[in-house]
C-alpha cells in the first residue's frame, strides 16, 4: 500500500496542475421596468402609453386583429471545468419578455409576463 | 532536509506527464439550455373555450408570436443542446508527421415546444406540443431512422 502512495500523489498533482475552472456572464439588455404594467389598464391604454412606460419594443409582430410589442432581454451563464483529460461545459439562458398585445386601433387588449432572466445560474452539466 | 530538486521533481514530473496525456485522450461533455421549461399546464387548456387571456395568465409571455392563416399563433419553447466528445491518438505530428487519432463528436438539439393557436376573437383553436427532451441522448444521436 505504503508504495502505492507516491505514484498517487503524482497522479492527484497532474489533476491540480492540469486543471482550470472558467465563468463567465452575458447580457442582452433593454431596460425596461416591467412594474411599469401596473399603470397600464387592457382596453384603455394605447399603444403611446405603453412606449411612454416601456420605451421602444425589441421586436413588433403584426397579428390577425391588430399587433404585438414584444419587449425581450436576456441574461446568460457559462461555466467551464477542465481536469486533465476531462472537461465539462454548461450554458445556461433565460429570458425576461413582456408581450403586449394591441387591437387594430393601437388599444392594449391583452399583455403576457415572463421575468425568467435571474433564473440563469451556473453549474455542471448534470 | 528534503532536497530541493526532489520538491522540485514533484512538481515538473506532473506536469510533464499532464502534458503528455492531454494530448493523447481527452473527454468532454458540454449541455446549454436555453429558456424556461415548459409548464404541462396547457394539457388543461380546451380548444373552443379557452380565451388568449387565460393561456397569457397561465403560461406567461410566449417566446415567438406570429401570424398564420388569419390566426395568431403563440410558441412556448425551451431548447437543449448536449455535446459530448471522444478523442484518443499520439501527439507526434511535430516530430514524427501524421500519428494515430481517434475522434468521436455528437451534439444534439431537443426542443421542448407548445404552440397556441388563437382566433382573432382570442378563442383557442388549436394545440400542438412536443416534448423533444424525453428523447435519451445516445439513443438519439445514434438513431438512423429517416428524419432523425
Amino acid at each position: 500500500m505504503k508504495r502505492f502512495r507516491e505514484p498517487l500523489f503524482v497522479l492527484l498533482l497532474v489533476f491540480f496542475l492540469q486543471s482550470c475552472a472558467g465563468w463567465a456572464k452575458n447580457k442582452d439588455y433593454h431596460p425596461f421596468d416591467a412594474s411599469g404594467l401596473d399603470k397600464l389598464i387592457p382596453g384603455k391604454s394605447s399603444a403611446a402609453q405603453v412606449t411612454e412606460i416601456l420605451g421602444a419594443p425589441s421586436e413588433i409582430v403584426k397579428l390577425s386583429n391588430g399587433n404585438a410589442y414584444i419587449y425581450r432581454r436576456s441574461l446568460s451563464k457559462g461555466t467551464g471545468l477542465w481536469l486533465l483529460i476531462v472537461s465539462f461545459g454548461n450554458y445556461d439562458k433565460h429570458y425576461d419578455q413582456i408581450v403586449i398585445f394591441f387591437d387594430t386601433k393601437n388599444i392594449m387588449t391583452h399583455y403576457g409576463v415572463t421575468l425568467d432572466a435571474h433564473k440563469a445560474a451556473h453549474g455542471l452539466p448534470f | 532536509m528534503v532536497s530541493p530538486f526532489k520538491i522540485f521533481s514533484f512538481f515538473i514530473y506532473p506536469f510533464i506527464v499532464g502534458s503528455l496525456i492531454t494530448g493523447c485522450v481527452s473527454y468532454r461533455v458540454i449541455k446549454a439550455v436555453e429558456g424556461r421549461s415548459v409548464s404541462n399546464i396547457f394539457a388543461e387548456f380546451r380548444v373552443g373555450t379557452t380565451t388568449l387571456q387565460e393561456a397569457l395568465e397561465a403560461l406567461g409571455a410566449p417566446d415567438q408570436v406570429a401570424e398564420l392563416e388569419g390566426k395568431d399563433v403563440l410558441i412556448y419553447q425551451q431548447s437543449l443542446l448536449s455535446n459530448s466528445g471522444l478523442s484518443f491518438g499520439i501527439p507526434l505530428t511535430d516530430i514524427w508527421g501524421p500519428g494515430f487519432d481517434f475522434s468521436a463528436y455528437g451534439e444534439l438539439v431537443r426542443y421542448d415546444l407548445v404552440l397556441l393557436s388563437f382566433t382573432p376573437d382570442g378563442i383557442l383553436s388549436d394545440i400542438a406540443s412536443e416534448k423533444g427532451s424525453r428523447y435519451p441522448y445516445l439513443k438519439t444521436i445514434l438513431s438512423d431512422k429517416k428524419g432523425n
